[in-house]
């Protein structure tokens, strides 16, 4: 009987263990959720991931945007006058221009940037991982399409490379986060190495990507893109901050082992590499400038080309040779300001397209138009980069940076632009009462510069009378002086990226002309090319992105030509002399002041300036402008150039680099900070 | 096997009809030692279940078994007597001594079932349930727990009828994780200790250490409380009852300076601070002589609102017996415990708008015999609960109160108008009391349990089963009515023509319904197998294993995601193996192997094993012998480890969760639309989650001596809690998520000490008993997931759980040199009679990198109590005296911050009106510049500067209460057998009345930082108990 009990016994307990031994299972509730190689086997699934991994290129990792999430729009060629909280209280804790031209702002403002960035870097690494699995995609889309989160990946250690400095480079498959905080830490690789590091990325994802895409597909990277990507990584690179900088800021930007980011030695064949990169892009023959045909007829806001002034070179030859059959000015005009879509935009090399956010051109433009379109009147140009632009011959106008101390002792004109004038069609395109120092300028300023007395078309206006309002910017005039945010500070105003239509009426952003943003744009690539080749002494032989042929890359003043003369050809602005090309430090000021001109309001002047190491004096010079407080009967005293009081202006060493939020040095023990700002709070 | 059992049985009984031998019939008398007769002693037969009975009134018995059979008498509080029943014995008189309890025999129920109180080696106390009984007339049991149970922690932080329930813990919080509560088991299920009638309980013990909580592996980390309900004794039915009558005020009440104070302080916040003042002269004068009560209203809303005090009632009644085969313990009770509201009484026909609550529990226990060796047991209880409240609910009604000025509007305006400030919180109290409407909060639990018991010493001597099935059902209903009455505001002005200026603040809303449900089912199995053997008296060995699964599942508004509608489960495998020698040297060792479905395949498991050693010195010969006044001296020491799964409303942390909706990109250019949105991790896997740890240690020593009448325990603890559960919330953003991780961190250690003692003696027929207990707790974050920061006092590693942290206060600024010659304050201008802080860091500012650790924590770290009782002929008398220390708060809010929220707010008499700063301009008093003052500089409309978490405004919450007085008197058994009674007693229960605290706005043991809520109560209570 007791072996009978132990028997059940036996059956019992091993019958009810086995019964219960997946007691705790749940998987069964769980296997019908998402999982992620759901999301890799689905078309849908995969282009959603993949538009999740872009998404984070808004906001605050946009290049050419107005102020909220990326100041750097702004630096010494334009400026903001709203998000003043000395002038008006809603505004407190807003980042001012002046605190941001003063580095008043701290190390936890404008952060988004960081940490998009890395969560882009994140979902692009998942992307790569797993999409190989895909076998509803061809290979070729499945090549292209894991370019694409390549690109974008690299894309986003640009963006932080350039606005941070050297950052910390985490590992392919990502980190992994079950580690311990100590395990995680990740020092700052060197700015050669971040560099490195994109460069070749870049070149991984141009051998996949297509040359094109459609109008369905704007958006997406296309091998020129991540090329030309490339090209502006190297030319930093190459440039003197991270190119044997030996500066009391370069020997205390270190990582946690004392190790120097910016490379104290001058290596000369990162121009080359630089030089290389850009002559890839050009030897796609993809690109090209954008010019609009010449115009013999037209109306107030489509004028009959203003043919610039006899030039023997280029006058009468047609493009890429001269300027003969093209407009200038609505060359350059169209490329901004919406009325060339992506897809028919020559130029146009990378794009954001539509995706812009709140801060988007169009939004810069209504900060650009007059209280009289209802536009915000607040972003406003300096004098210095009103005078940047040359006459229409080529020459530097009147008075150029004369308070500034670099005038060369001429005066500004003066004088104004008479009835008489306007009917005889002198000064075109001036109107009446227009001061004669805004007078025979090149087609580009008057595409970008909203001088006093400029006339805005604003042809999106309801009513006729409305339209083509020309506007003073007078104390008493309604544009000038009031005591509010918004007015210009300088009298000077933006026309680049306003299309004829554009009006801000009842606060309607729909009446602003939609703008592709220019990212990266042909005209740069050309710059980068005649930049990077000035700078060489030797001859270097580069292989281009795809091994098929070797550049020998020197300071050939023809390929140096080949660069900057079409940007000055388009612009209707003759080439330099052979002087200029033949002397390094004089064709360096000229490429500098055509970057300036050309590529104003692109995101571009800021970081240009602390590349070149030329922002501890351009950025601390005082910023003049047209005296706002003078009405039109005092026009010559508002003509006369003075300090804009409300801008004072420096540079400290912290300003080099955007500071890193202290969050980040506290969660990532082995980061360093930027010299000059602190770890903790 | 069912079938086989049954054979078995039924072979028995025909065996014993087979032999069966000459039936005798016996009489007899059964006395005590005064020869007084005892009535309804059992009589059973010893190896014959079912046969039985009872003596009568005259201790006389009448019972017909077989020769040779043995008798055994057993009567509650005696010794039972064995008499075998010889040949021609027919009566057999039967004197019983009253049972002198000694130590030894004690009996305490832990996790594998009762155990001689000699032979437990770990850290458990047993509590003497007939003292928490008399304790208080309370709801809940818990609320009786602090002071009278050594290592229980707890606070109760309200008054309010059916929310009066405390908060407790097992040696006080050891972890920051989700889950810092006891574990509590009801007959050996997971249950509610609020739910459960005081009478019912039979034991009740708390496991405090490793050894004694290992085998419940899963949820044993926080300590575990053991509760058995009553069973059926064989014999004559017994019958108990009880019913109490309770009178409930205050322990304290907030008090609001009148509105001409009020006026005049409002005054001097607003002029202190160079504003104009809100009443002019002629107008204090008007609201002084109270001549306009529509536009200077002076009411005492508390007076208005607060009744005196509310009465709550409890009646028990529970019945037992049964037979050697069946016995049955039935009861059922009914609490009601009414609220201190004033009603309309217009409505009172209606229904009711008061903060009401009523319970009704019952409770059947039933045992039945189905073979010699083979016990079920059948358990049905519930309980179904019902809360009213007025119709805003009780917070809005204590937010009205401590806001609604006295000088705002009249209760109702001259010409019949309702007035309010404004809507929701700023309704008028009153209406926000009485005309609101009233909730119904229904609460209805079911709890079956299920035992079988087998003894199996017919295969292995020794070895027994046990199997417990458990289902329960909890269901709630919350029903709002709610409406309101048209309301109306007065400017403070009349028009040209002398008419009131009204503003109408609200439409009337006649009564709309809202309705809100929540359910659960619990669901429980319990196996365990037994085994003890002694060999040659000397060697005592005892084993059990023991399997355990539950599932527990809301079965109500479970949401959208599929992880809360699986059930949380634990499955686990439990063992334990003793020795001991001469019950002089004692050995366990226990472990629990347990598994949660929380986490991923291959950390579901976790293995928590223990061991204790005990020695129990007076049983060494050589103390036996030459000190025989120690009657034991029991020294312990137990390390183990226990584990939680607890992860708060978090589940399946191994899971990712990806989804669609996030950000998105457009590809296609202007004009066009190719648009994607996003996919990604919207929570991404913790694929490592496993259990958080406890590792304990104890040591701790009992003592007996004297016969007794001393006795003693001491534990000192020591625990280290690792692997909390918690979100790694400072990854650095170089990873890239977009969700938060969650991961094993965190790490606490607590230290501290338990004990009691009591003492007996007698003087004369007096006998006294003095007891005292205390506990303990301290603990330390060892590590916690949180950023580095350049000051370690920032950071909460080295501090306490739940640390208060502040700025350190100097004192009030003299004079502007002061200021100027002090660090820059951050927070907001100041000027003299503000608050002056310390620069800790020496950093030149004060901001909040001067915040540094201030005080212990809000819960107490200390509680203890002590008690006297009396006992002389029929009286007895308990007094109990609780205290609690170590606790701090911060006291805010807009009574406390006088003004901060401009003309919402009371004055707190005692605080803003007695030592505060004057401008000497306005009390024309250079004295009363005090920067020594207990109230800074009057502000209107908030002060950044003064209103910071710091020494200034923080309190100690430290409290010595006379928690208990209990006077009883037993009426003469002589007097109440004549009424065929056996016991009846009356008594008198006093509670909460007295405290003594340096904190006296409002109730200290609330801790709380407004004092907007219910207070506790102090209450008076007249009861009856009697046995039949």
């Amino acid at each position: 009987m007791r072996k009978i009990y132990f028997t059940l016994l036996t059956i019992l307990g091993a019958g009810m263990i086995s019964s219960c031994t997946d007691y705790l299972e749940s998987d069964q509730y769980f296997k019908d959720r998402m999982t992620l190689d759901k999301v890799f086997t689905s078309e849908q699934y995969t282009e959603e991931w993949l538009a999740h991994t872009f998404s984070f290129l808004r906001d605050y990792n946009q290049d050419v945007a107005s102020k909220h999430y990326t100041p750097h729009c702004f630096a010494d060629d334009m400026y903001y006058g709203d998000r003043d909280e000395t002038l008006d209280i809603k505004e407190r804790g807003q980042l001012s221009y002046s605190r941001f031209r003063l580095g008043g702002y701290n190390e936890n403002e404008k952060q988004g940037g960081w940490g998009d960035s890395y969560k882009g870097i994140r979902n692009a690494s998942i992307f790569i991982q797993n999409i190989d699995q895909n076998e509803i995609f061809s290979a070729t889309k499945r090549a292209d399409y894991k370019a694409q989160a390549r690109f974008v990946r690299a894309y986003y250690y640009w963006l932080l490379l350039r606005k941070y400095g050297p950052i910390p480079i985490v590992p392919e498959e990502g980190i992994d986060y079950t580690k311990d905080y100590d395990e995680i830490a990740t020092p700052r690789s060197s700015y050669e190495e971040c560099a490195e590091y994109i460069s070749n990325e870049m070149l991984l994802a141009a051998k996949d990507l297509p040359l094109h895409r459609d109008e369905q597909a704007v958006a997406r990277p296309t091998r020129g893109a991540a090329l030309a990507a490339r090209a502006k990584v190297l030319l930093y690179a190459a440039s003197p901050l991270a190119n044997g900088n030996n500066d009391e800021f370069a020997q205390e930007l270190v990582d946690d082992e004392g190790r120097r980011l910016l490379s104290s030695e001058y290596d000369e064949k990162k121009w080359a590499k630089a030089a290389a990169a850009a002559r890839d892009v050009i030897e796609l023959g993809v690109y090209d400038l954008y010019t609009a045909n010449f115009r013999t007829t037209g109306d107030a806001s489509y004028p009959p080309t203003i043919v610039p002034p006899y030039n023997n070179e280029f006058s009468d030859q047609n493009w890429p040779n001269g300027w003969a059959n093209i407009d200038p000015f609505e060359s350059y005009r169209a490329v901004f300001n919406g009325t060339l879509r992506a897809s028919e935009n020559p130029e146009l090399i990378f794009t954001r397209g539509q995706n812009q956010g709140g801060e988007s051109v169009q939004a810069m433009v209504a900060h650009q138009l007059p209280r009289i379109a209802a536009g915000w009147n607040t972003h406003g140009m300096t004098q210095k980069q009103c005078d940047a632009y040359y006459m229409n011959d080529g020459t530097d106008a009147p008075g150029k940076d004369k308070e500034i101390g670099r005038g060369d002792g001429s005066e500004r004109i003066s004088g104004y632009v008479t009835k008489e004038d306007v009917e005889a069609g002198r000064y075109k395109p001036l109107a009446e009462g227009v001061s004669l120092q805004y007078a025979n300028r090149e087609p580009r300023f008057y595409a970008s510069v909203a001088y006093n007395g400029s006339v805005w078309h604003l042809l999106n206006e309801d009513e006729e009378k409305n339209r083509h309002k020309q506007v003073f910017y007078y104390r008493g005039s309604g544009d000038g002086y009031t005591n509010t945010m918004f007015w210009l500070r300088s009298g000077i105003g933006i026309m680049k990226f306003v299309h004829p239509r554009d009006t801000y009426l009842r606060g309607e952003m729909s009446r602003i002309v939609p703008k592709e943003e220019p990212a990266i744009r042909y005209a740069d690539i050309l710059l980068i090319y005649a930049e990077a080749l000035n700078e060489l002494d030797g001859t270097y032989e580069i292989p281009s992105w795809d091994g098929s042929q070797t550049y020998t890359i020197s300071r050939n003043i023809n390929e140096m030509r080949r660069g900057i003369r079409p940007v000055r050809i388009r612009g209707g602005v003759p080439d330099y002399p052979n002087e200029v090309y033949s002397n390094k430090d004089e064709f360096r000021k000229k490429l500098k002041r055509e970057r300036q001109i050309e590529l104003m309001g692109e995101g571009q002047r800021y970081y240009d300036l602390r590349r070149w190491k030329d922002a501890p004096v351009e950025e601390s010079l005082p910023i003049y402008g047209c005296n706002p407080l003078m009405n039109a009967d005092q026009r010559d005293l508002f003509h006369t150039p003075v300090p804009v009081w409300t801008f004072p202006t420096t540079f400290s060493k912290k300003m080099w680099f955007w500071p890193i939020q202290h969050s980040e040095l506290k969660r990532n023990q082995r980061l360093t900070q930027n010299p000059g700002w602190t770890y903790y709070d | 096997m069912k079938n086989f059992k049954l054979t078995v049985f039924l072979l028995l009984v025909f065996l014993s009809n087979a032999f069966a031998q000459q039936t005798v019939e016996v009489t007899g008398i059964v006395t005590d030692e005064n020869n007084e007769p005892l009535i309804g002693v059992n009589i059973t037969v010893s190896d014959v279940p079912g046969l039985g009975t009872i003596t009568d009134i005259n201790g006389a018995y009448k019972i017909k078994v077989k020769e040779y059979s043995k008798l055994i008498f057993s009567y509650v509080g005696f010794e039972p007597v064995e008499v075998l029943v010889k040949e021609d014995q027919h009566v057999i008189n039967v004197t019983m001594k009253e049972s002198v309890t000694q130590l030894i025999d004690e009996v305490v129920v832990t996790a594998t079932g009762a155990q001689k109180k000699l032979t437990v080696t770990g850290a458990v106390t047993s509590v003497n349930v007939n003292e928490l009984k008399t304790a208080a007339p309370s709801s809940s049991i818990v609320n009786t727990l602090a002071g009278r149970v050594p290592g229980i922690m707890a606070m109760q932080t309200s008054g309010q009828p059916g929310k009066n329930f405390s908060e407790f813990w097992i040696r006080g919080i050891s972890t920051f994780g989700a889950n810092t509560s006891a574990y509590v088991l009801v007959d050996g299920f997971e249950r509610d200790l609020n739910e459960i009638n005081i009478e019912d309980i039979e034991s009740f013990s708390v496991l405090k250490d490793a050894s004694a909580t290992a085998i419940y592996g899963s949820k044993g980390a926080n300590g575990v409380i053991l509760v058995t309900t009553k069973h059926g004794k064989p014999g004559k039915i017994n019958i108990d009852a009880k019913i109490e009558t309770s009178y409930n005020t205050r322990t304290f009440t907030p008090e609001f300076v009148d509105g001409i104070t009020y006026a005049n302080l409002i005054n001097e916040a607003r002029i202190t601070r160079n504003n104009e003042p809100i009443y002019h002269p002629e107008e204090l004068e008007i609201l002084r002589l109270g001549l306009d009560p529509d536009l200077y209203p002076n009411v005492n809303w508390m007076e208005k609102l607060l009744k005196d005090g509310a009465m709550s009632y409890r009646a028990n009644l529970n019945m037992s017996g049964g037979s050697a085969t069946a016995r049955y313990f039935v009861s059922g009770s009914y609490i009601e415990e009414q609220g201190m509201y004033h009603t309309d009484e217009t409505l009172r026909n209606d229904y009711n708008t008061n903060a009401n609550y009523k319970r009704y529990n019952y409770r059947l226990n039933t045992d039945i015999n189905v073979t010699a060796t083979t016990l079920l047991k059948l358990g049905v209880s519930g309980s179904l609960s019902k809360r009213n409240s007025p119709g805003l609910g009780d917070a809005w009604v204590w937010d009205a109160l401590f806001g609604y000025t006295p000088v705002r509007t009249p209760i109702l305006y001259s010409n019949g108008y309702v007035p309010a400030i404004g809507s929701g919180n700023q309704t008028n109290p009153w209406v926000t009391a009485t005309q609101t409407g009233f909730n119904e909060n229904w609460e209805n639990n079911i709890q079956t349990n299920v035992t079988l018991e087998q003894d199996f010493r017919f295969i292995l001597p020794g070895l027994r089963f046990v199997g417990n099935f458990g289902y329960d059902t909890n269901n709630s209903s919350d029903i709002l009515r709610r409406k309101w009455p048209e309301q109306w505001r007065a400017e403070r002005a009349r028009s040209a023509d002398g008419e009131i200026i009204f503003t109408k603040i609200s439409d009337p809303q006649e009564m709309f319904q809202e309705s809100g449900s929540g359910g659960n089912r619990r669901e429980f199995l319990d196996l365990m197998f037994s085994y003890n053997l002694t060999v040659e008296d000397d060697h005592h060995i005892g084993a059990d294993v023991k399997y355990t699964q539950d599932a527990f599942i809301n079965t109500v508004n479970i949401g959208n995601d599929i992880k809360n509608g699986v059930a949380k489960r634990n499955q686990s495998l439990a063992g334990r193996a003793t020795y001991n020698w001469k019950y002089r040297y004692f050995v366990d060792f226990n472990f629990g192997y347990t598994g949660s479905e929380n986490f991923a395949k291959g950390h579901r498991f976790g293995f928590f094993p223990a061991y204790s050693f005990a020695w129990n010195v007076a049983e060494e010969k050589i103390i036996k012998n030459n000190v025989p006044w120690i009657n034991m001296f029991k020294i312990r020491f137990s390390q183990g480890q226990v584990g939680n799964d607890n992860l708060g409303s978090e589940r399946f942390p191994y899971l990712y969760t990806i989804s669609r909706g996030g950000s998105g990109y457009e590809w296609a250019e202007y004009g066009n639309s190719k648009f994607y949105e996003g996919m990604y991790f919207s929570q991404v896997a913790s694929p490592y989650v496993t259990w958080e740890v406890a590792t304990k240690s104890d040591l701790g020593t009992d003592i007996s001596l004297f016969h007794d009448s001393f006795q003693l325990t001491v534990d000192y603890f020591d625990e280290k809690r690792e692997g909390i559960y918690m979100a790694r919330n400072f990854l650095p953003l170089i990873v890239g998520l977009e969700s938060t991780p969650r991961a094993n961190v965190g790490a606490v250690r607590s230290r501290g000490f338990d004990g009691h003692f009591s003492y007996n003696y007698r003087i004369g027929e007096v006998n006294l008993t003095a007891r005292g207990n205390m506990t303990y707790s301290k603990n330390e974050v060892l590590e916690k997931d949180e950023e580095h920061n350049v000051y370690p006092y920032q950071m909460e590693k080295g501090y306490r759980i739940g640390q208060t942290k502040g700025l350190i206060a100097l004192g009030l600024f003299k004079d502007y040199d002061d200021i100027r010659n002090s660090p820059v304050q951050q927070f907001g201008t100041y000027q003299p009679g503000d608050i002056k802080y310390k620069d800790v860091n020496g950093d030149g500012v004060i901001n909040d990198g001067d915040r540094v650790a201030i005080g212990s924590t809000r819960t107490p770290n200390l509680i203890y109590g002590v008690g006297l009782s009396a006992q002389y002929k029929g009286f007895d008398l308990n007094i109990l005296f609780q205290g609690a220390g170590k606790s701090n708060f911060f006291i805010y809010g807009k009574t406390v911050y006088a003004f901060s929220e401009g003309e919402w707010g009371n004055v707190l008499k005692g605080l803003v009106d007695e030592n505060r700063w004057i401008s000497a301009d306005i009390s024309g008093d250079p004295s009363t510049e005090n920067p020594n003052a207990s109230y800074p500089r009057l502000s209107y409309g908030g002060n950044a500067n003064n209103y910071r978490e710091s020494t200034y405004w923080l309190r100690n919450g430290r409290y010595l209460r006379l928690k208990n007085v209990d006077l009883g008197y037993t009426l003469p058994k002589k007097f109440v057998n004549q009424l065929r009674l056996n016991n009846v007693r009356v008594f008198m229960v006093g509670n909460n009345l007295l405290t003594w605290a340096p904190f006296k706005l409002w109730d200290p043991e609330m801790a709380d930082s407004r004092g907007e809520s219910y207070p506790p109560t102090k209450s008076i209570t007249l009861g009856l108990t009697v046995n039949l």
